[in-house]
């Protein structure tokens, strides 16, 4: 078998993912889990000859052998200990995954509007609804972790939304272990019926001396008029990477907005895969990336209209201090027949730093004839006029320089509906912003 | 008291001097207006007054109420009490105007040993300058001169004049672009401010905000040099014969 031979020549990661894989007990999902593995073998990790992996280096990672991250008891782990998104105010409800473990109450299988289940358990009990939201394997280079995690991904959270719910659901997903090498893919699925609508907060935290690798998917669907406002917030520690992809597939008129904010963690790789497959649906995407000290931010969007009278807004707005990389990738593809498809997209970048790095890129490939889309890339560093004209009122520079930064931030940050979330990524955003503190008495 | 001393200062900007030794003294309790043709050196004084980093002071001197003027920062001079008003103020979306004003007065009080102010009552200390100013109470809550008109942008400079007090504000062609009702309202803003311990410096091309603040002194900057001075009949006479006329009397 190919895949077999591919193996003598495979980095020692992709080497520990196959042991992985011959480790796993067969389940339900095998005959998709296994063409997915089979896929990702044949490929093997992508490199920075992928189109959308140029600006982020994988090799260190692949030299290393990975094993299961622990099934950790949810006792040892202290929500309270992190940034909370949500402090003190209402809330549908928080789910805790511990390295890609759901951790459910009993109350929580029935919250109003909503049915949430393990996926271990669903694959048991009812394979074929998961098999709907597995999507098929795929050479995309984008798409290479997404196989690994179908393979791999020992358990996770499904979630039905079956009406309006009000309030915000939080997802504290924590990444906690000692011991080096360790890899979790968790996986998420959100299922919004039609007229169904939600917020949900996905937080990554990581603890720990040595958090495992993460290799984490969340695959959104909305069914016809669904409305879902999706939160995706790292806040994991220096040391730790994380490899994240949110899928989203929108039937007629439905409306998603997604956050992606890296406020956290050593290496972050976010993809958003945006599918308005059905007229009028519609997507905006916001994103809000923070390179500081050594990050490294690599930001993947790719958003197709695939019917006609499809909206899509990206909105990305990228910060780098000190050695930081940001890189923010977009895409808008529209396909043959997606006539009166309207998209925009905005990237602008700021540099803080001599030795920052900022690249953005935006990209269109128009295949109808009819279409609006527009899109615009600038990276600077803080006006000197706008910095004159506040000197000149008397501030200090420190003060000055970080409310034109907050300022430039202000288009992803007014646009979060949840006000909780809003200020406790504002407070997170200030302590890694130079001299940011002094910003606090203008809020 | 002489509150602003300037000896001949020259000033290179990108390389090019601008200003080839400007003489001027202020003292407390006056208005002077600086007039003069387009390119005359007029708005590069005023930005090299309140700190413009960019600009090269190549010789001479500026002291302010007797401090060295040009040792200390931008932010410093204005906590000193210096203010300019922008001839094009520039919008910075995502700042609040609020913010902006109350942080500026906050950094001057601070300077001068004072608590600062609460947002109670710096709130209603603002409300009762945009009252005198006519301005809108949608201010309150748009980004600093955001989508605001040239005329609006320039009541806004005034407003924060009127709320910092500083001792000698400099106000570099506030009048252009204003209709006569603005130009009412920014002069009585000018005026109300008029004490015997501040001092005003109005930089303009025309004489008609002169009709409404009238200062005590005119001066011709042209060339980078002040090449006459005057009282106020000065202006009208420059309205009357154009700057050509100060040229000629002075190569005659």
């Amino acid at each position: 078998m190919s895949a077999a031979r591919q193996t003598s020549s495979a980095s020692p990661a992709v080497r520990s993912f196959e042991a992985q894989w011959h480790a796993r007990a067969a389940d339900a999902l095998r005959p998709v889990r296994e063409q997915a593995m089979q896929r990702f073998l044949k490929l093997g990790l992508p490199s920075q000859r992928d189109e959308t992996w140029r600006y982020t280096d994988l090799r260190a990672l692949a030299s290393q052998s990975f094993i299961d991250a622990q099934h950790e008891p949810p006792g040892d782990v202290q929500p309270d200990a992190v940034q909370p998104l949500l402090d003190g105010a209402p809330r549908a409800a928080t789910l805790l995954m511990v390295n890609g473990f759901p951790s459910l109450q009993p109350q929580q299988a029935a919250i109003d509007g909503m049915e949430i289940q393990s996926i271990r358990e669903m694959s048991v009990r009812d394979p074929g609804v998961l098999l709907r939201f597995l999507a098929p394997a795929s050479d995309a280079d984008q798409r290479r972790w997404v196989l690994l995690n179908t393979a791999l991904f020992r358990d996770g959270l499904y979630l039905k939304i079956t009406r309006p719910v009000t309030e915000p659901l939080l997802f504290l997903h924590v990444a906690t272990g000692d011991g080096a090498n360790a890899v979790a893919h968790p996986r998420v699925i959100i299922d919004a019926c039609p007229g169904s609508s939600a917020t949900i907060i996905e937080h990554h935290v990581a603890q720990g001396a040595h958090a495992p690798l993460i290799n984490s998917n969340t695959h959104i669907a909305l069914a016809q008029d669904a409305r879902l406002e999706h939160y995706r917030v790292f806040a994991t520690t220096a040391a730790a990477t994380h490899i994240d992809s949110v899928d989203i597939h929108q039937d007629q008129s439905s409306h998603c907005k997604q956050f992606t904010v890296v406020l956290g963690g050593g290496l972050v790789r976010a993809t958003l895969e945006g599918n308005l497959r059905q007229p009028g649906a519609s997507l905006d995407s916001y994103s809000l990336l923070v390179g500081h000290e050594n990050r490294h931010v690599d930001c993947v969007n790719i958003v197709t209209h695939g019917a006609p009278e499809t909206r899509s807004r990206q909105t990305a707005r990228a910060i780098a201090s000190d050695h930081s990389r940001v890189i923010f990738n977009s895409k808008v593809v529209v396909n043959a027949g997606a006539n009166n498809a309207d998209s925009q997209q905005s990237c602008r970048g700021l540099l803080l730093s001599p030795t920052a790095e900022i690249d953005t890129r935006p990209q269109l490939e128009i295949h109808a004839d009819e279409v609006k889309c527009a899109h615009g890339a600038t990276t600077g560093r803080l006006d000197p006029d706008m910095l004159f004209y506040m000197l000149s009122r008397g501030l200090d520079r420190a003060t000055a320089q970080s409310l034109l930064v907050y300022a430039f931030l202000a288009d992803v940050l007014t646009g979060m509906s949840v006000t909780a979330t809003r200020s406790a990524i504002e407070n997170a955003l200030i302590s890694q912003l130079p001299d940011a503190q002094l910003l606090r008495k203008f809020r | 008291m002489i509150l602003l001393e300037i000896n001949d200062l020259t000033v290179r900007v990108a390389g090019k001097e601008i200003l080839k030794g400007v003489n001027l003294k202020v003292n407390a309790g006056e208005v002077h207006a600086i007039m003069g043709p387009n390119g005359s050196g007029k708005s590069t004084l005023a930005q090299v007054l309140a700190g413009r980093e960019d600009y090269e002071v190549t010789s001479g001197s500026v002291s302010f109420e007797g401090r060295d003027l040009l040792a200390l920062p931008a932010e410093e001079r204005a906590r000193a009490g210096l203010f300019l008003g922008f001839q094009y103020p520039v919008e910075i979306p995502g700042v609040n105007n609020v913010y902006l004003l109350k942080a500026a007065l906050n950094a001057k009080r601070k300077a001068a040993g004072e608590p600062e102010v609460d947002a109670y009552e710096f709130l209603a200390l603002i409300k009762q300058k945009m009252k005198f100013m006519q301005m809108s109470e949608a201010f309150l809550t748009r980004g600093v001169n955001e989508g605001f008109s040239g005329g609006e942008k320039k009541r806004n400079e005034v407003l924060q004049m009127l709320v910092l007090e500083p001792k000698l504000a400099i106000l570099d062609e506030t009048d252009s672009g204003l209709d006569i009702d603005a130009l009412k309202v920014v002069s009585m803003g000018v005026n109300s401010l008029r004490d015997p311990k501040r001092a005003v410096v109005l930089v303009t091309h025309y004489q008609r905000l002169l009709d409404y603040v009238i200062p005590d002194q005119v001066h011709v900057l042209t060339g980078g040099r002040i090449v006459k001075s005057g009282d106020k009949s000065l202006a009208q006479e420059l309205e009357r014969r154009g700057y050509d006329w100060v040229l000629e009397s002075r190569v005659a």
